[in-house]
């Protein structure tokens, strides 16, 4: 394709001007009688024209440019007329995306060159050039870009077959701006969140935080995403083999691009408890994703021990429902006092992996993987996401306050169906019930701390006060080895 | 090693296991290598003796303690064969045995430990374990088959 003929350069022209029009001046009309492109007034009838929609205008390849990056190399582009980078060329070129915008870059990248005026001698072998010509600010749109030392520039981008669209991208101001209606405020940024179990729960969950402007994540699982992962997590088919810490990290990214997010494969045991507890130390609030008890209890004993809230949220086998437990160490029950309160269907955990399965058997009996559908755990961890938000602003002005004095419960239920065989069978449908429990409703259930809970409460000295014991004199029988007459086991 | 909180959480499980009636076990500290166990002989409804011995691990008791059948040993089955050959058991409600041949009772299993449960609860476990592997070596019938009270409550 030509660019020089004089016709459909007109075109083009008229449909980047288009493409880049401020709202509520004037339109494009192709007037049939002139056989041309005008600009009429908006709101004006003009007979024997064909309006022109910014559809009919999207026919060229869109470049996009990270402000921020070039504001930082501005004083390279100064000094040397030019700057290379590179940009994800995605579907045959039609948008070409700054790789620096964000950490996951398409399979064909393209060498390019911003180029200030007379600078362009030496870039002959970029596939990609946006050359800068200055305006003055009067005539400047928000498609334009402002240097550091406050001047305006219009960018045009050229590949070897067309002109390209180019636009400057502020990340960070743009998307605070987005979520500045309902947050109102930037304290997230300074929030540091620690996720530990990266599956679809804590993945789905970290996510959350992040388009919400979260600031800061560690981020702990032992595990690499693999073929079978992918129908549930937010990793896909192009990730599998990676940890799943790396590749939730790569997401949150492509979310929120300013976060600093550091990651930790760790199995979670007495082994790693002083990793943990230094994570822990350092974090606002702990989303805890993982689906077996003991490594459910670590967590609870050491963010009781370090005064951290936590939020733990799992799902029942397939996922058939799930619940959420809000930790308010010293303040609410903790996890140990929810294991000992609660029957045992409340701990029927989801088995969704080979691993897991080992973990909980306790036999020779093997135990069936029983993954639920994304769409089950979904809801599940989007409670988990709102409630460590409303955790990180408490007392803070925003209109999530409101959600302050609903979600006054520790603990709440989640039912995606009446699982046969559950004491949530015989939940009655939606349509006949407005008072009555059943699905998709979440409830918050209220119970006791246990004030003898031996991780948040009194236990050591409940027991020495009924006993009559003095827990200054700890003293047991001793023993030395071999003393005993009893043969005792050995390990390896 | 230990801290003061687990220290005096064993002392408590010591003194509780004499203030409940089970007067027989004593949690033991080693001072040679400063660690600690419970132990002692458990007698059968039908008289007999058998020690059994509970290894106290580094994070007890946030981890769950293993308990072992130390006497007699080698402990046999019906069949004359030895039960720690089973390995890790469902019908025999025993897990991994010790190096040296010893029984590991399933008391509770990993995914149902929590720090409330304390080891006078385990001990009693374990007389049930002995009250179930008599009737099984009186029957033949598998030891699963008679311990419906030891249900994972606690
Ligand atoms: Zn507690």
């Amino acid at each position: 394709m030509s660019t020089n003929d004089p016709q459909q350069q007109m075109i083009r022209d008229a449909m980047q001007a288009i493409a880049q029009r401020k709202p509520g001046k004037t339109k494009l009309v192709y007037d049939k009688t002139k056989r041309t492109i005008v600009a009429v007034a908006e709101g004006s009838q003009t007979p024997r024209a064909l309006n022109i929609t910014a559809d009919d205008a999207d026919m060229f390849a869109v470049a996009t440019v990270s402000s921020v990056w070039l504001r930082q190399n501005w004083p390279q582009l100064l000094a040397e007329g030019n700057v290379r980078c590179q940009f994800s060329s995605w579907d045959d070129g039609d948008a070409l995306t700054q790789c620096n915008l964000g950490p996951l870059p398409s399979a064909s990248v393209a060498q390019a060159a911003i180029i200030l005026a007379g600078g362009g001698a030496s870039v002959d072998d970029v596939t990609l050039r946006i050359d800068l010509k200055p305006i003055k600010e009067a005539e400047a749109t928000p498609s334009d870009f402002v240097a550091p030392d406050g001047t305006w520039y219009r960018a045009s981008g050229s590949n070897s077959e067309q002109s390209v669209s180019t636009i400057f991208a502020d990340v960070q101001p743009e998307l605070a701006t987005r979520r500045s209606g309902i947050l109102e405020t930037t304290i997230l940024a300074d929030k540091s969140v620690l996720l530990i179990g990266l599956g679809t729960g804590g993945a789905h969950a970290a996510l959350e935080l992040a388009k919400c402007g979260v600031g800061r994540f560690a981020l702990v699982d032992r595990d690499r995403l693999s073929v079978g992962n992918v129908v549930r997590h937010p990793g896909g088919i192009s990730q599998v083999g990676r940890f799943k810490v790396r590749v939730v990290r790569d997401l949150i990214l492509e979310k929120n691009p300013d976060a600093a997010v550091t990651t930790h494969v760790l199995d979670l045991n007495f082994a790693s408890k002083e990793e943990l507890k230094k994570l822990i130390a350092e974090s606002s609030i702990v989303v805890c994703g993982t689906d077996n008890r003991p490594s459910k209890l670590l967590v609870n004993q050491l963010c009781i021990e370090a005064n951290v809230s936590a939020i733990y949220g799992g799902a029942f086998r397939r996922a058939f429902g799930g619940q959420v437990l809000r930790v308010r160490p010293k303040v609410s029950p903790c996890h140990q006092c929810f294991v000992a309160a609660m029957p045992d269907e409340a701990s029927d955990v989801e088995i969704s992996s080979s691993s897991d399965a080992a973990d909980i058997a306790y036999s020779d009996l093997p135990v069936a993987v029983e993954p639920g559908l994304s769409l089950d755990v979904l809801p599940i961890a989007n409670m988990v996401a709102k409630l460590a938000l409303t955790e990180l602003l408490k007392d803070k002005p925003t209109t999530l306050r409101a959600l302050e004095r609903d979600y006054d419960a520790p603990w709440y239920l989640w039912l995606n169906r009446p699982e046969p065989a559950t004491p949530y069978s015989d939940w009655p449908p939606l349509s006949e019930s407005s008072d009555e429990m059943t699905i998709n409703r979440w409830y918050g259930i209220y119970f006791d701390r246990d004030s003898e809970c031996p991780v948040c409460g009194n236990f050591l000295s409940n027991i020495a006060a009924n006993y009559g014991l003095n827990l200054d004199n700890f003293s047991v029988p001793q023993s030395a080895a071999g003393a005993t007459s009893m043969p005792v086991p050995t390990e390896d | 090693m230990w801290t003061t909180e687990q220290r005096q959480r064993l002392y408590v499980e010591h003194e509780t296991l004499q203030r409940e009636g089970f007067t027989q076990f004593s949690v033991y500290h080693n001072k040679d290598n400063d660690t600690y166990y419970a132990s002692g002989y458990a007698t059968s409804n039908s008289g007999r003796r058998y020690g059994l011995y509970i290894t106290i691990p580094s994070n007890y008791p946030h981890a769950r303690p293993m308990m072992y059948v130390t006497d007699p040993l080698p402990l046999l089955m019906s069949d004359g064969r030895r039960l720690a050959a089973l390995g890790l058991s469902h019908y025999m409600h025993t897990l991994e045995p010790s190096s040296n041949g010893m029984v590991q009772i399933c008391h509770w299993r990993e995914a149902r430990w929590h720090s409330g449960i304390m080891l006078f609860k385990v001990f009693l476990k374990g007389h049930l374990w002995i009250e179930a592997y008599e009737q099984h070596l009186a029957t033949g019938r598998n030891l699963s088959e008679f311990v419906g009270t030891m249900a994972e409550t606690a």
